[in-house]
């Protein structure tokens, strides 16, 4: 038995495919226990989100996981053939933790990962179809997870534009909670950053439009109220956090705006983001006391330096990941070892007593003291003869198992 | 008395070292805020003792010189830094609170040994009302100071941070620093706390003048310079509620209030007066 890895993910497949091997919440119950009816998986454990489907087994066969794939979810092999990827033991294990700790997301260090792992691991664990050799995986697993985030940043900074205009608001205001935002235009990235913010605590949405509909539109779909482009000056003054990203080609909030707003809002300060291009809120704004603009190439550079940080963090990461995955899988050949030894000794010990028993005849009536003789003397044998064999295993690195096959296949013996 | 001083010293030092760990190894300071609590509080601890021990010895309450006004306001800081800890958007306020601390305390170890005049213990040893409303007067005028400290200290930040903001840079003052609302907030809690205490420890100076010499007012330096700092705080308190004056020009004005501190504090000292100490 050892542990496989079978999967596809974004990197070695187009949505196309991975649709095809994806498994719903509700099929993969069916799934795992198809998969561990026969004798040639033991344990079997399926992650299956939008980016990837892998399967973790322990296996004695992992040809039979890939004709099981293709027959339950009916495809040709040669579809999806080149697309999958397999690992054993320490790779597997490695894959694994890499997984876990959101080091092979498209976005690295994105938080949702692990709680789809962690629940692939409570369906299985529902199904019954993973023991003892995939729980300490897993439960290893987490642990590393927890540990990579904890001991880099590869999640520490926000890497996208709509999260960065989340994480600089906050070095005004502190909180979002309670603040109100009016969203300029209808952009997707402002809308998302709008989002953002809401679900940080923003309590308030003004939408203005040229398009007074567009506005009742858009505020009927986020909740929020909308204003007339006309009432802009006057309404401009609730607004903590302004999103601007109309298709305007002049600027719609000047300076001579912003201070008689802030003047009204008693010097609150103002947090005015410009996501359009061409810009929509004079820079000049800045200059103000209390006001600060971003556009969208301040984002885009918090963005990318974030980005950077995170890959760089992302290699302490990688260290720690195959750090741990080499001690775990020394743990489990340490176990295995032990046992292998275990066994070999027993059954060697089992072959000499089966031959004195023929004998016994022959020998006659023992006193206790030739029977023990004739004891000490077996275990000697048993000894001189499994030592340097056992020493071999205990010096080859991963090997053992080669050896224990072989005397198995020689004296055609199985357990 | 100084063994006592001397750990709470040490564990001033323990608290920047941890504060400082806690802040940059860590997004998420929160769940670590409380073992810089107990450190300094353990601080605190030692620190009361000591003062407390050294009333008891020298029968006199301790803030005569230099060596003991250095250890009293020090602990108020260190009392002010304790009550931040927990509201954990502060961030670097505990960093600049207990370091401040820290050079306090060690300043007023290091400072020799000077003995007080007999004039000046007779003064505040005269009577049960002296003995009563001395202790109460330094006291609320340390802990005005020390708000004071804070005051500026959250107006640095704020303009600091502010600089950052506008210049677009997010390098290492950017993340420790807290945000702008933030340094604004503390700044007005610590301006009120030191307006209140600066009042009631002029008021409780009047009330001794009265009692002393019959005059509430001597038009000694320190008194002149009092009123002056007074005035300064009232008109920031005076503008932050009636025209919401707020952030820059705010921390602008605690910067100058606590230059009317200093000169009240030391520079009237040059300036002589019966305000011999403090």
């Amino acid at each position: 038995m050892s542990l496989f890895l079978i999967g596809i993910n974004h990197r070695t497949a187009p949505v196309e495919v991975r649709e095809q091997l994806a498994f719903t919440e509700a099929e993969l119950p069916a799934a795992l226990q198809a998969m561990t009816t026969r004798e040639a998986v033991q344990e079997c454990l399926i992650i299956s989100t939008c980016n990837r489907v892998e399967i973790i087994a322990e296996a004695s066969d992992p040809g039979y996981l890939h004709d099981l794939i293709y027959k339950l979810k009916d495809v040709q092999p040669h579809q999806i053939q080149s697309h999958l990827f397999q690992h054993a033991d320490l790779e597997a294990i490695k894959h694994t933790f890499r997984v876990a700790s959101s080091l092979d997301s498209m976005i690295v260090g994105e938080p949702q990962i692990l709680g789809q792992v962690k629940d692939a691991f409570k369906i299985a664990q529902d199904a019954g179809t993973v023991g003892h050799s995939l729980t300490r995986l897993m439960n290893r697993a987490f642990a590393v997870a927890k540990k990579v985030r904890n001991e880099t940043g590869i999640a520490a900074n926000a890497v996208s534009i709509s999260y960065v205009a989340v994480e600089l608001a906050r070095k005004v205001f502190d909180s979002l909670e309670g603040t109100t935002i009016m969203l300029l235009g209808a952009g997707e990235m402002a809308e998302l950053a709008a989002k953002h913010l809401i679900t940080n605590g923003a309590k308030k949405l003004l939408i203005a439009n040229r398009t007074y509909e567009n506005a009742v539109n858009l505020a009927n779909e986020m909740n929020g109220e909308a204003v007339r482009f006309e009432d802009l000056d006057q309404r401009l003054a609730e607004a903590d956090i302004v999103l601007s990203s109309t298709g305007a080609s002049h600027y719609l909030i000047t300076p001579n705006q912003v201070e008689k707003a802030i003047s009204a809002r008693r010097n609150r300060p103002m947090f005015l983001i410009d996501i359009a291009v061409p810009r929509n809120i004079d820079p000049a704004i800045s200059e103000l006391d209390n006001a600060f603009v971003f556009d969208i190439d301040d984002l885009e550079a918090v963005a990318s330096a974030n980005l950077q940080e995170r890959e760089r963090e992302a290699l302490r990461a990688e260290e720690i990941i195959s750090a741990e995955a080499e001690r775990f899988a020394a743990t489990m050949n340490e176990g295995n070892l032990n046992h292998v030894i275990g066994v070999f000794r027993r059954e060697i010990h089992q072959l000499t007593l089966e031959e004195l028993e023929r004998s016994r005849k022959k020998l006659g009536d023992l006193t206790p003291e030739q029977e023990e003789a004739l004891q000490l003397m077996l275990n000697g044998i048993v000894n001189k003869f499994t030592h340097p064999i056992i020493r071999q295993m205990r010096d080859s690195e991963d090997g053992h198992s080669a050896y224990l096959e072989a005397f198995r296949e020689l004296y055609h013996r199985d357990n | 008395m100084t063994a006592l001083l001397t750990i709470a010293l040490l564990l001033y030092l323990a608290s920047i070292f941890y504060a400082v760990l806690t802040f940059a190894g860590s997004e998420h300071p929160a769940k670590k805020l409380h073992w810089l609590s107990l450190l300094i509080g353990a601080g605190l601890l030692a620190h009361t003792f000591s003062i407390l021990l050294n009333w008891i010895y020298l029968e006199h309450f301790p803030i005569v010189n230099i060596k003991e006004i250095c250890s009293l306001i020090a602990w108020a800081i260190a009392g002010y830094c304790l009550s931040a800890v927990p509201r954990h958007k502060a961030r670097a306020l505990p960093v600049i609170l207990s370091t401040i601390a820290f050079i306090l305390t060690l300043l007023s170890l290091l400072w020799p040994e000077q003995q007080t005049s007999e004039t000046v213990i007779n003064l505040i040893t005269a009577s049960t009302f002296t003995r009563v409303i001395f202790p109460l007067h330094v006291t609320m005028l340390v802990l005005s100071y020390a708000a004071f400290v804070v005051t500026l200290a959250a107006g640095i930040m704020y303009l600091i941070q502010e600089r950052e903001l506008k210049a677009k840079r997010f390098g290492t003052a950017f993340k420790w620093l807290p945000a702008l609302n933030t340094c604004d907030e503390i700044g007005y809690r610590s301006l009120t706390i030191g307006f209140v205490s600066l009042t009631l420890g002029m008021v409780t100076g009047m009330m001794w003048g009265k009692q002393h010499d019959g005059r509430f007012w001597h038009n000694d330096p320190k008194e002149v310079m009092a009123l002056v700092t007074w005035i300064v705080y009232l008109g920031i308190m005076h503008y932050r509620l009636t025209a919401g004056w707020r952030g820059r020009r705010v921390a602008w004005l605690a910067i100058g209030g606590f230059v009317a501190v200093l000169m009240t504090f030391i520079g009237a000292r040059a300036m002589g007066g019966y305000h011999v100490f403090g």
